[in-house]
């Protein structure tokens, strides 16, 4: 009996593991896609091969960790984590929201601190939403 | 709750689209301005006036982008060696989108602060060092801000300034001297030009003025003569020359 429940126990963990692989592997296409299409006209960008690692990166890890945990609360902990990661990286990267190119002896700024201070509240209201999903999940199911 | 977290999740996704939309659309507008004949600058002219210099640069802008522009502002900073010599700001109307805007961007600066800064300008040619910056908001949100720097010939209006020949004639009690100079500047010369002498004992012995009317790009020599006091005259004299209150030469001569 604990043989056999140990073994749909593994079978159960394998599908999961498989199931997160296939989702990565799709997310991993797309950032790819998204790669060809922008490292083109933004190879100029200081940093951007870096930056772009790191976001598709830290998403990949999440979107690999997050399916795992599927059907768990540690899944709204990393959707959560998964918000305060894109607010961090939003800041840094964007040099907290001014962006300066120089060409010779031209600097071209960009500065969009109010766009910046949007998307860090769409983060915010994220986590909020993941907090209400994890209490109203941790509220129906009292195993986990 | 499940309520809630719905409608939080729309929210979200509506800001998001936001969020994305709004820089591609201010993006797009960019290149709408920039295509074609949408700005313009037309040449600028230099006017000289009591002391002021002005510069004027008439402007058009045809916003055919999406949102309008604000916060439009032309600051330029001009720097000899590492003195800034000049700090130049003009903020020009708000462009709303779709229409066409006409301003007259103005500068005016004072010769006489420049040269307090940098008197090695009235008198020697040099490099200076010019930084130009535009500024402005588009959708009163994302602002742009682009800045070149470049370098441009300042021209002395009283290049090689030489006073020669100084002579003192004790029976008419006149000191008598040639004062010559090329005027570099894109301006002409029209102050006065005051002439001072004072004795070995740092008195003043006599004064004069010279009026003058030297176009850009001339040159000036003329006899100078300046009526002495007799009893205060030395064997060694100095001669100054002052242009708006600012000295721009001091010899020592015997006579």
């Amino acid at each position: 009996m604990n043989e056999l429940e140990s073994k749909r126990n593994r079978r159960r963990v394998g599908l999961k593991v498989a199931r997160a692989f296939l989702i990565t592997a799709a997310s991993a296409i797309f950032w790819l896609i998204l790669w060809f299409l922008t490292s083109t006209f933004l190879a100029g960008f200081p940093n951007y091969l870096t930056l772009f690692t790191v976001l598709a990166g830290g998403f990949l890890f999440f979107t690999f960790t997050i399916a795992l945990a599927e059907g768990t609360i540690y899944k709204y902990i990393l959707m959560i984590t998964r918000a305060f990661f894109l607010i961090v990286y939003l800041t840094h990267a964007t040099n907290g929201g001014i962006l300066t190119i120089n060409l010779e002896n031209l600097a071209f700024t960009v500065e969009f601190v109010p766009l910046l201070a949007l998307m860090v509240f769409i983060n915010l209201l994220d986590v909020a939403r993941r907090l209400l999903q994890a209490i109203e999940f941790a509220s129906q199911s009292p195993k986990d | 709750m499940r309520l809630t977290v719905k409608a939080l999740g729309w929210i979200i996704i509506l800001l998001w689209i936001i969020a994305l939309a709004l820089p591609l659309s201010v993006a797009f507008s960019l290149l709408k301005l920039a295509e074609g004949k949408n700005l313009g600058i037309q040449e600028p002219s230099f006017t000289f006036f009591n002391g002021n210099v002005s510069i004027n640069m008439p402007m058009y802008v045809n916003n055919t982008g999406l949102y309008d522009i604000s916060e439009v502002n032309v600051k330029i900073n001009i720097k000899e060696a590492k003195t800034v010599i000049m700090a130049l700001s003009k903020s020009l109307p708000d462009i709303p989108a779709g229409q066409v805007v006409k301003a007259n961007c103005t500068f005016t600066a004072n010769l006489k602060e420049i040269f307090q800064k940098a008197p090695t300008l009235l008198t020697e040619d040099a490099d200076l060092n010019v930084n130009a910056a535009l500024h402005f908001r588009m959708a009163y949100t994302i602002a742009f801000n682009i800045t070149q720097s470049f370098s441009t010939r300042w021209g002395a209006p009283f290049h090689n300034l030489t006073v020669s020949n100084v002579v003192y004639n004790a029976a008419a009690q006149i000191t008598s001297f040639f004062v010559s100079f090329s005027n570099h500047a894109f301006f002409s010369l029209d102050n006065p030009l005051t002439v001072e002498l004072y004795n070995s004992h740092n008195e003043m012995v006599g004064a004069a003025s010279l009026a003058l009317k030297v176009p850009s790009g001339e040159a000036f020599q003329e006899p100078v003569e300046v009526a002495v006091n007799p009893s205060k005259m030395t064997e060694t004299v100095f001669i100054r020359l002052f242009f708006a209150e600012l000295k721009i030469f001091d010899g020592r001569f015997s006579l």
